[in-house]
């Protein structure tokens, strides 16, 4: 773990330190590359031994150890496609190279934050490095340095900052069950989740109200999700991809972890209700919106919104639900990077994010056009990929229970769907503007959205054994 | 410390939040929070005596350098900068806005968070208090419409969770405390920037002005 936070740091010295280019792009990369290959080493280890705890300030459980992977697979495709990326831009002159460099330092450091937040053993330790990643992103939010940007990141600042301050509060009340304190007590996930017989139910109650407004405000609950789409629609397209695929979900595991305890103190009915409201609300919210959207990156935020809320839906919904609501958080995130970066070729080749002025895009950029239509496909939960089955099992584990419930996310599913198919047929489909050049700008900007296509239809249709087990074991834990 | 003076000290917190819904110019705000961030070190510094670690010496000293002088001094510069002598108005106007902090300071100290209240009985009206702080730094941040404002609401809520939190026996390790205050400085420092930002970009600190996100 602690190789992964010190390449991350050394490639943001380097990025910070060294002025030419391609030694940066090549060193990021390169981190990437070793942060996969420990996380994976990580994933197996946690696999076979059920946790993995090389310090007493460290510990991943099986669903740590699957975003960890999710998330550094994410990285490493960011870290390849941003190349290209920045030179189209710096091409263009919309960005120079100090931005450039900007750019990969707060990358690593957002990665660096972002990893911590999984694998800190400490709740508070862990609360710092989500505020973290809020830091190190409200500049790339601003990157481009323009008056609507500056307007998104200064929400994503506030909003982030007010939801995370009351996230902070209802975790210090979790340590109400810690008769005393003493200085140096290092009060770590499981011995919180082994005092909660003594957390006062109530007092269980209400910090796990603040936990969820706090936490879920950087998932993006309806109503705390004002910030997402103005984030993601301003942000550099590689960071919308690692913002939806990779932080969304590390917020999402510290919400189950308190909503363990609130569990042991309070009963499982409390937080269930809870997150079944944030959820449905949420997909009822996005699918509403996303009808109208008139901007494809702030579409792809309502369906982040959106999804977020199916996730909710089926942790708390049990059973059957889990598994599949972990199934489908692996194929959200990749596949949300794969939209993500497939939107950043449209952007470049039309210098424009407004649904309206893309037309006929099947014809200008046809390899972008049909990973974007196969994203498209597998996020809306067309068979045969995964996510059609994940959302139907959520669903199936919701009507036994919850049949109103179940039905009613159907039907906002279905709409979303409807939304998202109109704005497809309107992007890609069409006369293409005359003056338009034709063709894919590189085909590094290919790869990444396609290799991450490869492997969300790999694991459509097979899923390895040590990810399976990972899986098994977060079912019985979450 | 005895109970009298540590309820002195979290009744001056409390006031400088009241004070900040009141004032009009954004320098008496800086110097509210600066007053309100003085009361913490105190209290702080009550635990130092108490039990003389080099940690919370280092915390004691933290807290004063940065929420003390570092912040204000940030804050001062910022107004002198863009000339923001008065802070940008209020949505409800001051009648209704101190009817608002009656309400909230009531249900603070109901019965629907005496599980909060109650967490160490005899401290149940200093933790009122602090829990009426939290309440009040939070309507602060709705309620106004200036960046500046916004900024010193968010500190004041945080000022206001460690204080519940000192009272309510929950003080973290200090090696933890000092990460949470270096955050906020980090935090304190972006956040100057981009109000410095909103300015050039908007020539206001309003950020009413700000209505560029309808798509």
């Amino acid at each position: 773990m602690l190789f992964i936070i010190t390449t991350l740091i050394i490639t943001a010295l380097i990025s910070a330190l060294i002025k030419r280019r391609g030694v940066i792009e090549f060193f990021s990369v390169i981190a990437a590359l070793i942060v996969l290959f420990e996380a994976g080493a990580i994933a197996l280890k946690v696999s076979v031994s059920g946790d993995y705890s090389p310090f007493i300030y460290f510990y991943i459980d099986s669903l740590g150890a699957i975003i960890l992977l999710v998330a550094s697979v994410i990285s490493l495709a960011a870290a390849v496609y941003s190349i290209q990326y920045l030179r189209q831009e710096t091409a263009k002159n919309i960005i120079g190279f100090a931005r450039v460099r900007q750019y990969y330092v707060l990358l690593n450091i957002f990665s660096i934050a972002m990893f911590l937040a999984i694998t800190a053993n400490n709740p508070i330790f862990a609360w710092i490095s989500i505020e973290a990643t809020t830091l190190s992103t409200a500049f790339l939010i601003s990157f481009y340095n323009k008056p609507s940007a500056i307007e998104a990141a200064w929400k994503y600042l506030i909003i982030n900052a007010v939801g995370l301050l009351l996230g902070f509060f209802g975790t210090l009340l979790y340590f109400t069950s810690f008769t005393l304190l003493s200085e140096n007590e290092f009060v770590s996930w499981q011995s919180l989740a082994a005092n909660a017989v003594h957390l006062d139910p109530l007092i269980a109650k209400v910090a796990f109200i603040f936990a969820l407004i706090g936490y879920g405000t950087k998932i993006g609950f309806v109503p705390m999700h004002t910030w997402k789409p103005d984030a993601y629609s301003k942000a550099p397209n590689p960071i919308g991809a690692l913002l939806s695929g990779a932080l969304l979900p590390v917020a999402f595991i510290m919400i189950l972890k308190f909503r363990g305890i609130t569990d042991i103190a309070a009963g499982p009915e409390f937080s269930r209700h809870l997150l079944i409201g944030f959820g449905l609300l949420s997909v009822a919210v996005a699918a509403l919106i996303m009808f109208n959207a008139k901007n494809y990156k702030r579409l792809l935020a309502y369906s982040s919104i959106e999804n977020a809320g199916v996730m909710a839906l089926g942790f708390s919904f049990g059973g059957l639900g889990v598994f599949a609501t972990i199934l489908h958080l692996i194929y959200n995130s990749l596949v949300k990077a794969m939209l993500f970066f497939s939107s950043g070729n449209l952007l470049l080749r039309y210098s424009s994010a407004k649904i309206k002025n893309i037309k006929g895009a099947i014809d200008v950029v046809p390899i972008t056009s049909t990973l974007f239509i196969a994203g498209f496909l597998i996020l809306t939960g067309f068979p045969p990929f995964g996510i059609f089955l994940t959302k139907m099992q959520i669903l199936s584990a919701g009507m036994q229970a919850y049949p109103a419930v179940s039905v009613a996310a159907l039907s906002f599913m279905t709409l979303a769907f409807a939304g998202f198919f109109k704005h497809i047929t309107s992007m890609f489909f069409g006369e293409k503007p005359k003056d338009i050049e034709i063709g894919e700008s590189s085909i590094w900007l290919i790869l990444p959205p396609m290799m991450l296509l490869i492997i969300i239809s790999i694991l459509s249709f097979y899923i390895p054994s040590f990810l399976l087990t990972l899986i098994n074991n977060a079912v019985l834990r979450y | 410390m005895n109970i009298l003076t540590l309820q002195f000290l979290l009744e001056i917190i409390f006031g400088t939040v009241i004070f900040l819904h009141i004032t009009k110019k954004n320098f008496w705000a800086v110097i509210a929070y600066g007053v309100q961030s003085l009361m913490i070190g105190i209290i702080f510094l009550n635990s130092f005596f108490e039990t003389v670690n080099v940690y919370i010496g280092i915390m004691v000293l933290l807290t004063i350098i940065i929420k003390v002088i570092l912040a204000p001094l940030f804050l001062t510069r910022l107004i002198k900068r863009h000339l923001a002598m008065f802070s940008v108005s209020t949505y409800l106007n001051t009648p209704l806005t101190l009817i608002i902090i009656a309400i909230l300071t009531f249900i603070a100290r109901s019965q629907k968070f005496a599980p909060l209240t109650n967490i160490i009985p005899a401290n149940q009206a200093l933790l009122s208090l602090a829990l009426s702080a939290i309440f009040l730094s939070l309507f602060l941040i709705i309620n106004r419409k200036g960046a500046l404002s916004q900024i010193i609401g968010i500190l004041s809520l945080e000022n206001s969770i460690v204080v519940f939190a000192v009272f309510a026996g929950l003080e973290q390790s200090p090696a933890l405390q000092i990460g949470i205050i270096s955050n906020f400085f980090i935090w304190l420092i972006i956040a100057t920037v981009f109000v410095s930002m909103i300015f050039k970009h908007f020539g206001s600190l309003d950020i009413t002005t700000m209505k560029n996100l309808k798509d």
